[in-house]
C-alpha cells in the first residue's frame, strides 16, 4: 500500500517535471491532406521539385518585367575597379511623373522603412543601427541631408546606387521594385531641396538681424 | 588687490596653462574624429574592415606620414607612381578606388592621422548589456506534489478514523462488518471515477478542439535568428524583411542577399551586448550563427566576396493556415492598417519566434467582430462609400462604427472558396 503510493507520487513527479512549456513539435492535425496543401504554396516543401532542379529562390530571367512595372533598367552593374556606368547613371532622370501627396506619404513610408534604418529618419546619416558609432553598424551612413557629395548627387545616380549597392550599401532592387526605388530617391531629393531651402532662409533671416 | 606673489603668479602661470594645454589636445582630437566622420566613416573604421581596411595600425603599415597623406588626398596619382604597397592593397580591395580628398590641410590631416593611429579608449565590459536572467520558476508543479500529499494523507486519515472505529466498536461490544479495503469500498470507487471523468473528459476536449492548432510552437530554425535582437534593440522595421506583408498575400521570409544588406558590416555579435540564449537554455555564440549566414550564403567575409558555393536555409514555417483558408497579408496590414503585432504577439521581445495566436476560425471571426474599419473620415477607405445604409446610419447617429462583420467579414466564402 506504502509502496504503491510512493511509485505513483514518483511517476506523476517525473510526468510533470519532463513536461515543458517550450513546444518544439506542431500539434496533431485532423486530416493531414487538408491541413497541408497538396497544391505548391509558398513555402511548401519543395523538395520533389528541387530534385527536377525547380528552384523558387532563384533569380527571374533577365529581362523579366513585371506587370504594370517600369521597363527594366538599362544600365547593368559596374564590373569591380570600374566606374563607367556609375557615372553614366547621372544623365538618368525620373521617369515617373511628379508625385501627388498620396505618392509622397507612400515614398516617406518607403524611405522610413528601408532606408531610416540607417540613414535616419531626418537623413542625417543617423539611424538606430548606426546611432552616433553606438550602434552595431560600424560604417556611418552617408549623411543624405547635408551631405555635400550627396546634395550634389545626380538622382539618376542615387538610383543607381540604389539599385546596385554602393560600399557597404547593398543592393535593394529584391526589396524595392523600379518605381519604389525612383519614389525614394525622388523623396530624398526632394527633402534636400527643402532642408536646403529651411537652411536658405534661416541665413537669410540672420543676415537681415 | 589680490597680493601677487611669485607663487601665486606661478600656479596661476601653470593653472592656465595645464587648462589652455589640455582643452587644446582635446580640440585637436575632437578636430580628427570630425574629420573622420565627415570624410573616412563611410568606408573606413578604425578596427574593422569595411569597403575599405580597418585603419589602426596603419602607421605600422606605411611609416612614411608623407607618403600617407599623399595617398589621401590623391589616391591615383599614388598608384600611378607605380608603389608597391599601396597597389598591392588597391588589387587586394577588389579594385575599389579611394575618392581623392585635396581639400584637407596640412594641420588637419596631422590631426586625422593621429585619431586614426590612436587606439579607441576600450568600452568597460559588461554594463548595460550583461542581463540578469529573471528566474520565472513554475509553481504549478509545487501545487501540483502539495496536493498529491495532500490527498495521500487524507486517505490514510480516513483509513486510520475508520480502524479506530473499529477498534472502540470492538471494545464496546458493537458487533461490526468485516472492514472493506479501500479499492472494494464503493464511496471511494465512485468517487475516483467521477474524478477520473472530469479530469479526462477536460483533457480529452482541450486535445479534440487543439487538433489541428499550433500555438506556442517554436520550432528551432536552422540559424539562431533572434527577432528580439534585430526588431527590438536595433529597431528595424518588420516590413524591411518581410516586405511581401505590405504587398501580398504571403509575408515572405527574405532572401539571404536581405540579411547581407547589413551583415556585410556586422559580421560579429558585440560581446556588449545582451546574452542570447535558446529556450533550454543553451548559450548562443552570436558570432558563430552569423558566420552560418556567410556559409549559407557564400560570403568570404576576409576577401569580401561571394564565392558563388550557396546553400540554402531551410527557415522552419511556423504559422500555417489549412489549404481551404484563404489568408491575405495586404488585406490586413496595407488596407486594414492592423499592426503585425496584432495576430504575430510581442514579436520584438522574442528571440526564438512561436505561434502567439491559435489561428484558429473562432479567432479570426472574434476579430472580425470586434474590428472597426476606417469607414469615413480623412482616412478612411474610399471604397466603403457604397456602403450608403451605414453611412445613413451614421448620419442618423443610430450607429457609431463599423466592424469588419458589418461589412461582410463573417461570410463564409470571403476566407473559403
Amino acid at each position: 500500500m506504502k509502496k504503491l503510493s510512493i511509485i505513483v507520487v514518483l511517476a506523476l513527479a517525473v510526468t510533470v517535471w519532463s513536461c515543458s512549456d517550450v513546444k518544439r513539435e506542431q500539434n496533431r492535425v485532423y486530416m493531414p491532406d487538408m491541413a497541408y496543401s497538396r497544391a505548391i504554396e509558398t513555402y511548401s516543401d519543395i523538395d520533389t521539385l528541387a530534385a527536377q532542379g525547380i528552384r523558387y529562390t532563384r533569380m527571374p530571367v533577365p529581362g523579366t518585367v513585371k506587370r504594370g512595372e517600369l521597363a527594366p533598367f538599362s544600365l547593368p552593374p559596374d564590373k569591380p575597379g570600374e566606374t563607367t556606368n556609375y557615372e553614366l547613371s547621372k544623365q538618368l532622370v525620373n521617369p515617373l511623373p511628379p508625385m501627388t501627396e498620396e505618392q509622397k506619404k507612400e515614398a516617406e513610408r518607403l524611405y522610413l522603412v528601408n532606408c531610416g534604418i540607417c540613414h535616419g529618419a531626418a537623413l542625417d546619416g543617423n539611424g538606430p543601427l548606426y546611432n552616433g558609432g553606438k550602434g552595431p553598424y560600424a560604417a556611418q551612413p552617408a549623411n543624405l541631408a547635408t551631405g555635400a557629395d550627396y546634395v550634389k548627387m545626380p538622382i539618376g545616380q542615387m538610383f543607381y546606387s540604389v539599385t546596385y549597392g554602393k560600399g557597404q550599401m547593398g543592393s535593394y532592387a529584391s526589396q524595392l521594385s523600379s518605381t519604389q526605388r525612383w519614389m525614394v530617391v525622388q523623396y530624398v531629393k526632394d527633402q534636400q531641396a527643402a532642408k536646403n531651402a529651411a537652411e536658405a532662409g534661416a541665413n537669410d533671416t540672420a543676415a537681415n538681424k | 588687490m589680490i597680493d601677487q606673489t611669485p607663487i601665486a603668479r606661478k600656479a596661476f602661470f601653470t593653472f592656465s596653462l595645464v587648462i589652455l594645454l589640455s582643452f587644446g589636445n582635446k580640440l585637436v582630437a575632437q578636430n580628427g574624429e570630425a574629420i573622420f566622420r565627415e570624410n573616412c566613416a563611410r568606408c573606413h573604421s578604425l578596427t574593422v574592415n569595411l569597403t575599405g581596411p580597418a585603419l589602426l595600425g596603419v602607421d605600422q603599415r606605411v611609416p612614411d606620414k608623407k607618403l600617407l597623406a599623399g595617398w589621401i588626398r590623391n589616391s591615383p596619382a599614388v598608384l600611378a607612381t607605380g608603389n608597391k604597397y599601396f597597389n598591392d592593397l588597391y588589387n587586394q580591395w577588389n579594385k575599389v578606388p579611394m575618392p581623392p580628398f585635396p581639400s584637407i590641410s596640412d594641420a588637419e590631416m596631422d590631426a586625422l592621422i593621429t585619431y586614426i593611429t590612436t587606439p579607441p579608449p576600450a568600452d568597460e565590459p559588461g554594463g548595460e548589456g550583461a542581463k540578469q536572467v529573471v528566474d520565472e520558476k513554475d509553481n504549478s508543479i509545487l501545487y501540483g506534489v502539495l496536493t498529491l500529499i495532500l490527498a495521500v494523507v487524507a486517505l490514510i486519515m480516513l483509513q486510520v478514523n475508520s480502524n479506530l472505529k473499529k477498534l472502540s466498536d470492538d471494545k464496546e461490544g458493537i458487533p461490526s462488518a468485516e472492514p472493506i479495503p479501500f479499492y472494494r469500498n464503493k464511496t471511494y470507487i465512485a468517487l475516483i471515477t467521477v474524478i477520473l471523468f472530469i479530469v479526462g473528459g477536460y483533457y480529452v476536449v482541450k486535445g479534440a478542439i487543439g487538433f489541428g492548432r499550433h500555438k506556442d510552437y517554436q520550432p528551432e530554425q536552422p540559424i539562431y535568428y533572434s527577432h528580439k535582437v534585430h526588431a527590438g534593440t536595433n529597431q528595424i522595421n518588420c516590413l524591411y524583411c518581410h516586405n511581401g506583408a505590405y504587398e501580398g498575400k504571403q509575408a515572405n521570409i527574405p532572401s539571404l542577399n536581405v540579411c547581407m544588406n547589413c551583415h556585410m558590416t556586422i559580421s560579429e555579435y558585440s560581446a556588449k551586448s545582451e546574452k542570447l540564449y535558446r529556450e533550454d537554455g543553451t548559450e548562443i555564440d552570436g558570432t558563430a550563427e552569423i558566420q552560418k549566414l556567410y556559409k549559407a550564403v557564400g560570403w568570404d567575409p576576409a576577401a569580401k566576396q561571394y564565392t558563388g558555393k550557396e546553400t540554402p536555409v531551410e527557415w522552419v514555417r511556423i504559422h500555417n493556415l489549412p489549404d481551404h483558408v484563404y489568408f491575405n497579408h495586404s488585406q490586413h496590414t496595407k488596407v486594414g492598417g492592423v499592426q503585425c503585432q496584432t495576430c504575430h504577439g510581442d514579436i520584438t521581445n522574442m528571440h526564438e519566434v512561436k505561434q502567439h495566436a491559435d489561428l484558429s476560425m473562432g479567432w479570426c471571426v472574434n476579430c472580425h467582430r470586434e474590428t472597426k474599419v476606417k469607414f469615413d473620415g480623412d482616412d478612411g477607405n474610399k471604397f466603403y462609400s457604397i456602403y450608403q445604409k451605414y453611412h445613413d446610419e451614421i448620419k442618423a447617429g443610430k450607429r457609431d462604427s463599423v466592424t469588419v462583420s458589418d461589412i461582410g467579414g463573417l461570410d463564409c466564402q470571403k476566407c473559403h472558396y
